[in-house]
């Protein structure tokens, strides 16, 4: 629901915006991200990101078995990552990737720079991901 | 005034087998054609239709990917639409639902966005668009230019649509929590407007048996009284030249003829423009004759058409 003052970044159509600016609408164009002390991406923001080939360096790619349990909300262990960005710190977003290149999810990382491969512990720690479309609607 | 018909051997022996009200089977033999198929067929599962989301993927690539994990599907009438013959997992819970490269939709609804012959940049009106099945489909299809403004009063209704469209990757479109009929509120005119007005919902007894006997001739005067006023209010909100789709997915005349036929008498600048898919409309029923031009519109049955029941009237503004 779109709320006054909300830190909501939202993606419209210029057409759209007669509209807005009239009406109280509950929901419009697609919210990409929240504003807070940083900007966090959402499921759709992430996706568009990186259809658009705005992968940038804040990114990690999981195997096929990491991404069956990221899409239930899991968290994800080193050993699961097959690439991640170079330049990763500890406690970042991420936008977390399947094989096929496509967003399944949003993550933090727990470690910074190679130690996010480190084998039976949890490295990233996922916030968000697309099973919250079909969980929340159910 | 729903009419009611005198029931016959063939109605009560119908109605006894397949576990029918009586008064609704008389009706059926007075508009349905081949009625036995038709019940037949409603105890049998509908066959399933996933409609490839364009926005993210194409047609080539989802059937690729969902055959390589064992689903067997076929194309239809409409390239954008294929029939699920066989799911090893349940349609809603592959990853690709997941990422909205698909969505679960009868055949019949889209096309009924088909009628409404949308392009990029128009501005579109969709009047009770939860779930949002049509309003995404409208989306792609205008390849998320103009805008859509979709119209949905629940809170609950509108909450599981937003979810869709995000999941759809749609940003063309606002929904207004607003009853249709006070959509002259928004003080536009759209080039299409889509009214897929509620209804009794005969067409869909294969997926909800309680159809069967849940509905009264009242309720389907209190859906046609709904849908009068409706139709009327959205074909208020059509620019000169534009389109509106009035849809339903019931098979009583009371909720389509004569529902289009009094708005043709009662507005004298519409006209109703054929369709290329399902059975003509009816010009009469019982003792009403309508508008010739209630030809038409068009009906899908689904023993017929292999879609959920369903009435399509493409109108024409001038």
């Amino acid at each position: 629901m779109i709320q006054e003052n909300s830190s909501k970044i939202v993606c419209v159509m210029p057409a759209e915006l007669e509209v807005i600016t009239r009406m109280q609408p509950y929901h419009m164009g697609l919210a990409i991200g929240e504003l807070k002390k940083q900007f966090v991406p959402s499921m759709a923001g992430a996706d568009l990101f990186v259809r658009s080939g705005k992968r940038n360096e804040f990114y990690i790619i999981v195997n096929e078995n990491a991404e069956k349990l990221v899409l239930y909300g899991r968290d994800i262990m080193g050993e699961s990552i097959v690439e991640a960005s170079d330049t990763l710190g500890e406690n970042e977003l991420v936008i977390l990737l399947n094989s096929r290149l496509e967003a399944i999810g949003i993550g933090r990382t727990r470690f910074a720079g190679r130690s996010i491969l480190r084998k039976g512990k949890v490295t990233v720690t996922t916030l968000n991901d697309a099973g919250y479309y079909l969980r929340e609607e159910g | 005034m729903t009419l009611i018909f005198s029931e016959s051997a063939e109605s009560t022996g119908l109605a006894a087998r397949y576990g029918y009200d009586r008064w609704l089977v008389s009706r059926f033999l007075e508009y349905v054609p081949g009625v036995q198929d038709f019940m037949e067929k409603m105890e049998r599962p509908p066959t399933q239709y996933i409609r490839v989301n364009t926005l993210k993927t194409s047609r080539k690539e989802l059937e690729a990917r969902l055959r390589s994990k064992g689903f067997e599907l076929k194309r239809t009438i409409m390239p954008e639409v294929l029939a699920v013959e066989k799911a090893p997992i349940a349609t809603g819970a592959t990853n690709e639902y997941l990422f909205g490269h698909y969505y679960m939709q009868d055949l019949s609804s889209c096309i009924a966005v088909d009628a409404l012959d949308v392009s990029k940049d128009q501005a579109v009106l969709d009047v009770a668009a939860a779930p949002g099945g049509k309003t995404t489909l409208i989306a792609q299809k205008m390849e998320n230019t103009g805008s859509i403004i979709a119209l949905e009063p629940n809170e609950k209704r509108a909450r599981a649509m937003s979810f869709n469209l995000a999941r759809c990757g749609v940003y063309n479109t606002c929904i207004l929590r607003m009853d249709g009929m006070h959509a002259e509120q928004l003080q536009m005119k759209f080039d299409r407007v889509l009214l897929d007005a509620p209804c009794s919902c005969e067409g869909v007894i294969a997926k909800d048996a309680t159809r069967k006997t849940s509905h009264t001739p009242q309720d389907v005067d209190h859906c046609a009284n709904r849908q009068n006023k409706l139709i009327e209010a959205a074909a208020m909100m059509v620019k000169p030249g534009g389109i509106l789709v009035y849809a339903t997915c019931s098979f009583a005349p009371e909720e389509n003829e004569i529902v289009v036929d009094r708005l043709l008498q009662k507005f004298g600048n519409i006209a109703v423009e054929p369709l290329k898919y399902g059975s003509s409309g009816l010009t009469r029923f019982g003792d009403l004759t309508f508008d010739s031009q209630l030809k038409n519109t068009r009906r899908l049955y689904p023993h017929i058409h292999d879609t959920t029941g369903f009435f399509i009237a493409r109108l024409r503004v001038s």
